[in-house]
């Protein structure tokens, strides 16, 4: 069996077409309206039905600015929702603290034998780790979830934030370490290289 | 397990993306595609827009989305660059006559005027929605690809010269969002749509009491041309500014025409989310400069100088946020760019005024 060529263009490639022939962007809502929509849901809930709508629509309208060379699409999507996720900065920390709250008033379900230790940690920390994000400084938050839930390297939150990578750097730390500190003794945290974790 | 892995397994979840918000996002930005402008062919989905009224929009620095957005373009004239002229809210088309008992109207709009009246009574559960458009909606209402949607009775309403069908459904409707997802219950509504005269769609859709055709078919009848102005209202604004969108009745954003990046928000937070006057600078995002005490309608406001957390090319751009009251006490919220002094931002909240 031979593998057929991909005849699929990429994303920069439709950016690109879609200067000259504006339809060639709609692909790239079907590529990653899934993507952006997760990471949206995740910070500002139900609202991320209205964020995706407007990312979408900023991204064609500022497509002629996009830089291939740059970042690559899926990150420069998650950029732009990002800043409209900051637009919404008291209904993100409004959900993780009502998140926390109701973490703190069902804290789950008593545990079956198989669960893993991992899973029963992690449900412990539901409600601790939400708080914590509610705490943490919108500059620093974006940092930790674009790393986090984005899944972008330092290289590309620097990117799509503008800002050096050094602070990008400085900005996780301090995210994880307030984080880590939040979440204090019940935090299952084995010490690891940040590094190691993009 | 180490943080970012307890992030990703544990924290907060996203709800799903359901096959209608997809398809509406997908809409818009093939509209925008095919038109240059998004055009409002359907109407809202109230769930979004009760949702939007309890808060998404009530705290929103608008501005500094659009900044972001224009990067890495300039964000507008520097400041002392503004001058503040007399300037005329755009209206709502209809009224109705008689104004129906209970309820009352908030507009959503644009430039153009609004196109949007919802009429509510207090507690949200009972009211409908006038949607004005050039434009024939698409579709059978604004939810039949709802989650859970249920087609209940179509009925035969006489409108003028003609019979028009008013859609009655049900359909899933998210009450609260938990940790675990949305609550939902099954709620009940009724649509019709018309052409009131040469391109002047009407839509009606009814919740609660109003989700009933004969309902509808009274408050279509009740329908006149007379202008509503805008419940809230700003009686300055910048020399070649115009109004970007209002929402809800409490949210109103202008834009700078040459410079779209730069825009203000003046909005009516919900109670729940007046802040305290002495907590303000602590509960924002960005403050940099101290809080300001200062006067706005003979009452005490705070002023706080905010940094909006974005640089570009090596500018650090900031804004004001102001907190202040009407004289019956109702609390606002104004936030300008860089570009108003610290007189202009308090002459301009002198002359909002919100009449609910």
């Amino acid at each position: 069996m031979r593998a057929l060529p991909n005849a699929a263009p990429s994303d920069a490639e439709l950016i690109a077409r879609s200067l000259d022939d504006p339809e060639a962007f709609a692909p790239l809502f079907d590529r990653h309206a899934a993507t952006v929509h997760r990471y949206l849901g995740r910070r500002v809930g139900e609202l991320a039905d209205d964020l995706l709508s407007e990312t979408f629509l900023i991204a064609f309208r500022r497509r002629a600015a996009y830089r291939a060379d740059h970042v690559e699409v899926r990150p420069w999507l998650l950029g732009i929702a990002t800043n409209l996720v900051h637009v919404h900065g008291r209904t993100e920390q409004r959900r993780y603290r009502a998140l926390a709250r109701e973490a703190g008033r069902h804290p789950g379900t008593a545990a079956g034998p198989d669960d893993s230790a991992d899973r029963l940690d992690a449900e412990a920390l539901r409600g601790p780790l939400a708080a914590a994000l509610a705490k943490l400084k919108a500059p620093d938050r974006d940092a930790l979830l674009l790393l986090a839930w984005g899944q972008l390297g330092y290289e590309e939150i620097a990117a799509v934030l503008d800002v050096p990578v050094g602070t990008v750097r400085s900005r996780l730390h301090r995210a994880r370490r307030q984080t880590r500190a939040a979440l204090g003794d019940v935090s299952p945290f084995a010490p690891t290289s940040e590094e190691e974790d993009r | 397990m180490n943080d970012l892995t307890l992030l990703r397994e544990a924290g907060p979840e996203a709800p799903p993306l359901s096959p209608a918000a997809r398809s509406a996002a997908r809409a818009a930005l093939l509209a925008e595609i095919e038109g240059g402008q998004p055009r409002s062919v359907r109407l809202p989905s109230r769930k979004v827009r009760w949702r939007i009224g309890v808060g998404a929009v009530a705290v929103a620095a608008s501005w500094a989305a659009a900044v972001v957005i224009a990067a890495p373009d300039a964000v507008g004239p520097p400041p002392d660059s503004v001058r503040l002229v007399n300037f005329d809210m755009p209206t709502f088309p209809l009224s109705l006559d008689p104004a129906p008992a209970g309820l009352r109207p908030a507009f959503d709009g644009d430039g153009d005027g609004a196109g949007i009246a919802s009429y509510d009574d207090a507690a949200m559960e009972n009211g409908f929605t006038v949607h004005v458009g050039v434009d024939e909606p698409e579709g059978t209402g604004p939810d039949d690809g709802a989650p859970g949607y249920e087609l209940l009775a179509v009925d035969e309403v006489p409108l003028g010269d003609d019979e028009v069908e008013a859609v009655t459904y049900a359909r899933e409707w998210c009450v609260e969002d938990t940790a675990t997802g949305c609550v939902t219950e099954r709620r009940r509504f009724t649509w019709l749509s018309w052409e009131r005269r040469d391109d002047q769609w009407v839509s009606l859709l009814g919740h609660g009491d109003y989700a009933d055709a004969e309902q509808l078919q009274e408050v279509a009848g009740s329908l006149v041309d007379r202008p509503q102005p805008a419940t809230l209202d700003v009686g300055l604004a910048p020399e070649g500014w115009s109004i970007r969108a209002y929402k809800m009745g409490r949210v109103l954003t202008l834009v700078n025409d040459a410079y779209e990046a730069q825009d203000l928000t003046v909005h009516i937070p919900p109670a729940e989310d007046v802040i305290p006057a002495d907590q303000v600078r602590e509960s924002i995002m960005g403050p940099i400069g101290p809080q300001l005490d200062v006067t706005v309608n003979g009452r005490p406001a705070q002023l706080v100088r905010v940094d909006i957390g974005y640089v570009i090319d090596g500018h650090r751009y900031e804004g004001w946020y102001l907190q202040a009251q009407f004289p019956d006490g109702t609390t606002f919220v104004l936030q300008a760019p860089e570009a108003f002094t610290q007189e202009q931002v308090l002459e301009m909240a002198e002359q909002v005024t919100y009449t609910p």
